[in-house]
């Protein structure tokens, strides 16, 4: 059973303070429960320390005043309990000895208590030094609010940030590991590489205004990178008419082919009519040709300490980037090693066989395959 | 003047805890009687410490110097000492006056 008190006077600080009393003496559980209702604070009193560990246990005081000896556990132990949890540590105990007892001071330092109150109890003593624990106790818990909220701000902006480049989902990954995933300046890593870019554009900008240039790159750019945050890809490079997007990286995607499947799929069945509409208006054709093939590849940070890059390089990037330039308006073309890992997720029928090609800066000859894009909604 | 010990001037804030204080140290003084009967002076040490505790804290200073005498002779194992203690102890139950302010 606990005794409880609260009434009074005392000063903002106090108030809404909830004091936790420990002590086998009712005199003394009384006198302390009194004098410190007296002073506005929420006191709850128990006779012994099982029931003052229950009580932490169902609802942490702000503040504990233990006796040190008292049947079952001593207030050293549930000192020491308090102190050890990380849940209540940063909780204020104030153990209270008798003056001439050193000893139990030396012990109670070691078990972690943060102020000693001497019986007989003084009550300008008792209520000064609650006060300022409390008042401590108080600022500690608003610091490490403001703490949390800057921190919750600050992996909110970065994952901002991240969300411009990288999928938002991964951004939020990213956000979580607090960055370990870059610690590795550079590692070997299969990656399935997709480039795509836009055909028809350089003829386009010779017969249309600037304006109208940029308006067509930002609603391509747009449909692809939708494309790819579908999917998790992420965009290492868009330059001019042209996007590389790793799958893979920086997470491991088991799935990763079919992954760059679906982008590919997505970005040509999406930008046919978008293309048809820039056709009417400006007379020029215009289309996507992507490129997709995987393999070992080198990912990691490049560049100086004052510009960072992630970036992708390797065999499979490479070959990538020829496929793309190969491939014809809204046409996909990939690798025989990447065709080999989605082929039995495309039919027959969208597929013809290019044989075995002599790509640009390779020495060896790469199979190509040339996939017909699926139009939307139709079964694959 | 000489002051009189049996006169406890106690808060105002405090009056209403006063009879159960009062009924305690009554139970202590029979607990402080089987203890000295018994010889059972680790019985005599706690009560002494908790007399020391509580008698000031509500303006009984003699409880707690009592309280003091009484610790000591428990760990002397000095019974004669411990008896003395307890009937000035009964003498100042029996005769103090209360006032609250």
């Amino acid at each position: 059973m606990s005794e409880v008190g609260a009434s009074g006077n005392s000063g903002a600080l106090a108030r809404g303070s909830s004091i936790l009393v420990a002590d086998d003496d009712e005199d003394m559980r009384k006198y302390l429960v009194r004098l410190l209702g007296l002073h506005g604070f929420q006191v709850e009193a128990v006779k012994d320390g099982d029931a003052a560990l229950e009580r932490i246990g169902e609802s942490p005081p702000h503040l504990m005043l233990l006796d040190v000896m008292m049947p079952g556990r001593s207030g050293f132990e549930i000192c020491e309990y308090v102190k050890s949890s990380e849940k209540t540590a940063l909780i204020p105990v104030i153990l209270v000895t008798a003056l001439d007892d050193q000893e139990s001071r030396v012990r109670g330092i070691k078990a972690g208590a943060d102020d000693f109150l001497s019986k007989p109890v003084n009550r300008e003593e008792l209520i000064a030094r609650v006060s300022a624990l409390c008042r401590l106790h108080n600022t500690r818990r608003e610091l490490e609010e403001r703490r949390l909220a800057e921190e919750i701000q600050s992996k909110e902006e970065i994952r901002r940030t991240f969300s411009r480049y990288i999928s938002p989902r991964l951004a939020e990954r990213i956000v979580d590991t607090r960055g370990d995933l870059f610690e590795h300046s550079a590692e070997r890593t299969n990656v399935v590489a997709l480039f795509a870019d836009l055909r028809g554009f350089t003829r386009l900008t010779e017969h249309t205004e600037v304006g109208a240039v940029v308006e067509m790159l930002n609603e391509y750019f747009a449909i692809l990178t939708e494309a790819a945050y579908q999917q998790e890809g992420t965009i290492f490079n868009m330059a001019g008419d042209s996007m590389l997007i790793g799958f893979n990286v920086p997470f491991a995607q088991e799935d990763a082919p079919a992954r760059a499947l679906r982008v590919a799929e997505e970005a040509v069945s999406r930008i046919v009519p978008f293309s048809s509409r820039w056709q009417e208006r400006h007379g020029v054709p215009t289309g996507v040709g992507i490129g997709i093939c995987m393999g070992e590849s080198i990912v990691g940070n490049v560049g100086s300490k004052h510009y960072m890059s992630y970036t992708v390089i390797g065999d499979p990037v490479n070959t990538a980037a020829r496929l793309m330039q190969m491939a014809g308006m809204n046409e996909v073309l990939v690798c025989g090693r990447y065709f080999g890992s989605v082929s039995e997720s495309i039919s027959a029928a969208r597929v013809e066989s290019l044989g075995n090609i002599a790509l640009r800066g390779k020495s060896e000859p790469v199979a190509v395959f040339s996939i017909k894009a699926l139009e939307r909604g139709k079964a694959r | 003047m000489t002051e009189n010990r049996y006169a406890v001037k106690v808060p105002k804030d405090l009056a209403d805890l006063v009879p159960m204080f009062m009924s305690n140290r009554k139970k202590e003084i029979d607990a402080l009687r089987e203890a000295i009967g018994a010889s059972d002076f680790e019985q005599m040490r706690q009560i002494g410490h908790r007399m020391k505790g509580s008698g000031r804290s509500y303006g009984f200073l003699l409880v707690t110097e009592l309280g003091m005498r009484l610790e000591e002779a428990a760990r002397n194992s000095d019974g004669g000492a411990a008896e003395t203690c307890v009937a000035e102890y009964v003498d100042y139950i029996e005769k103090l006056t209360i006032t609250y302010e």
